[in-house]
């Protein structure tokens, strides 16, 4: 009998839940995952807060969307100790939901790239990613990139080749790290399988180190929830 | 006891059901959703399958373009939501998302540069820089027609514009700009529109 207010009771809790879809109310619980935590700053900024402590972490993506259920759409990929992020100038009075979640996977050793003087660029397009055929691979689930070359091909244009050992990979991230700054950070998402892809560069990339890894993303945290005010 | 737990649960299960899911579109406030028709238009090397537009060239003169014109709308508001992933892209200057004005013409349009790692929209402001490639990136646009048009980048205010009165129609997909080359592989996904 003391079962039933307690089945009602967890029923009405997740009436409220559905109920503060739509409303200003705390993040609503969630899987094991980074603890998220929203802060509308101004009637359209909202600021994001997590703690993280996944040690298997090489970076973090934080994802919006303005429904319940998603879609989730990648914000971006911070470091791992990063633990803080605003999301700026939003959209007024309209329901924001966010989730954050771990990426994993090793990566490759990096490459460094000087931009030399070329001319022309390569025939065909030249940037598109693709899997070509390569016996070095070593598989393993979630195995580093191995065998990474950068090729220049353009004046602004890099051709980046590696072994892919992975075989449970979600897709491939490519970093790049200009010189004079202390950060990898993430400047392309690639299918599972790809093993050669072409990068246009910034100006501030003539000089830089790329790397790669095979990544696969963790566990989600709890869904935070604010909505912006506005005219 | 039991039997009116059920009902009770019949009851909560019903309200769940019937609880009021938060409105799909943004800026909340009269919008209904609607499905406008579309013609597809291929120019030049620009190539269409369902959602995915490509320009295979990489000539840097002529009409090359690959793109869905949806119909013309001549008043009130209109609200345009999509996602689009640039797969690769070897140019520059490819405008993937345009609010035609029919005297004016091209009154809004987004472009990317740098094969995909800059946005930027008519007149060249520049609303992102350093983008991933291959990354999933949202826009929502709403149009007052006559008044105001606002583009949202991933959630956020990145450009607004005053404008004429209509008639307007939206475009999408991937175009050669005046100024643009190279060839561009884009997919799209997630097209809604709103109109109030």
């Amino acid at each position: 009998m003391r079962a039933v207010p307690a089945a009602l009771a967890a029923l009405v809790s997740m009436l409220t839940a559905c109920g503060s879809a739509g409303a200003d109310g705390p993040a609503d619980e969630g899987p094991a995952g980074p603890d998220l935590s929203a802060e509308l700053v101004t009637p359209t900024d909202i600021a994001l807060r997590w703690r993280a402590g996944d040690p298997a972490a090489a970076a973090y993506v934080v994802e919006f969307a303005t429904e319940p259920g998603g879609r989730y759409t990648i914000l971006e990929f911070l470091p791992p100790d990063r633990t803080t992020f605003t999301h700026p100038d939003l959209i007024p009075r309209t329901p924001f939901y966010y989730r954050v979640r771990p990426v994993h996977g090793p990566p490759s050793s990096p490459v460094e790239v000087t931009m030399t003087p070329v001319e022309g660029a390569p025939p065909g397009d030249w940037t598109a990613p693709r899997a070509v055929p390569d016996d070095r691979a070593r598989p393993e689930r979630l195995g580093a990139p191995t065998n990474l070359t950068a090729e220049v091909v353009a004046a602004d244009g890099v051709r980046f080749s590696w072994t892919d050992n992975a075989t449970a990979e979600a897709g491939f991230l490519l970093e790049s790290r200009p010189a004079g700054t202390e950060e990898f950070r993430v400047v392309a998402v690639l299918d599972p399988d790809v093993n050669t892809v072409g990068l246009v560069t910034l100006p501030e990339e003539r000089v830089a180190a790329y790397r790669l890894r095979a990544y696969e993303l963790g566990p989600a945290s709890n869904v935070a929830h604010r909505t912006t005010g506005g005219p | 006891m039991r039997r009116r737990l059920v009902g009770g649960l019949a009851v909560l299960s019903a309200l769940v059901l019937a609880a009021p899911t938060a409105g799909a579109e943004v800026e909340p406030g009269g919008w209904g959703s609607y499905s406008p028709g579309f013609s597809v238009q291929e120019r030049g090397c620009g190539d269409v399958s369902d959602l995915t537009f490509r320009l295979t060239c990489s000539t840097a003169g002529g009409d090359q373009r690959a793109e869905r014109r949806y119909t013309t709308y001549t008043s009130g508001s209109r609200q345009f939501e999509g996602y689009f992933r640039i797969t690769s892209m070897s140019g520059s200057r490819i405008s993937l998302k345009q609010t035609f004005n029919e005297a004016d013409g091209p009154f809004f349009m987004l472009a990317v540069e740098r094969g995909g790692r800059l946005y930027a929209v008519h007149g060249g402001t520049t609303v992102g820089t350093g983008a991933t490639v291959g990354a999933t990136v949202r826009i929502n646009t709403v149009h007052d027609v006559g008044g105001t048009h606002r583009t949202y980048v991933n959630g956020s205010l990145k450009h607004t514009v005053s404008g004429p009165s209509g008639p307007y129609y939206d475009k999408f997909g991937a175009y050669r700009t005046d100024s643009g080359a190279g060839q561009i592989t884009v997919e799209r996904s997630g097209i809604r529109f709103w109109r109030k």
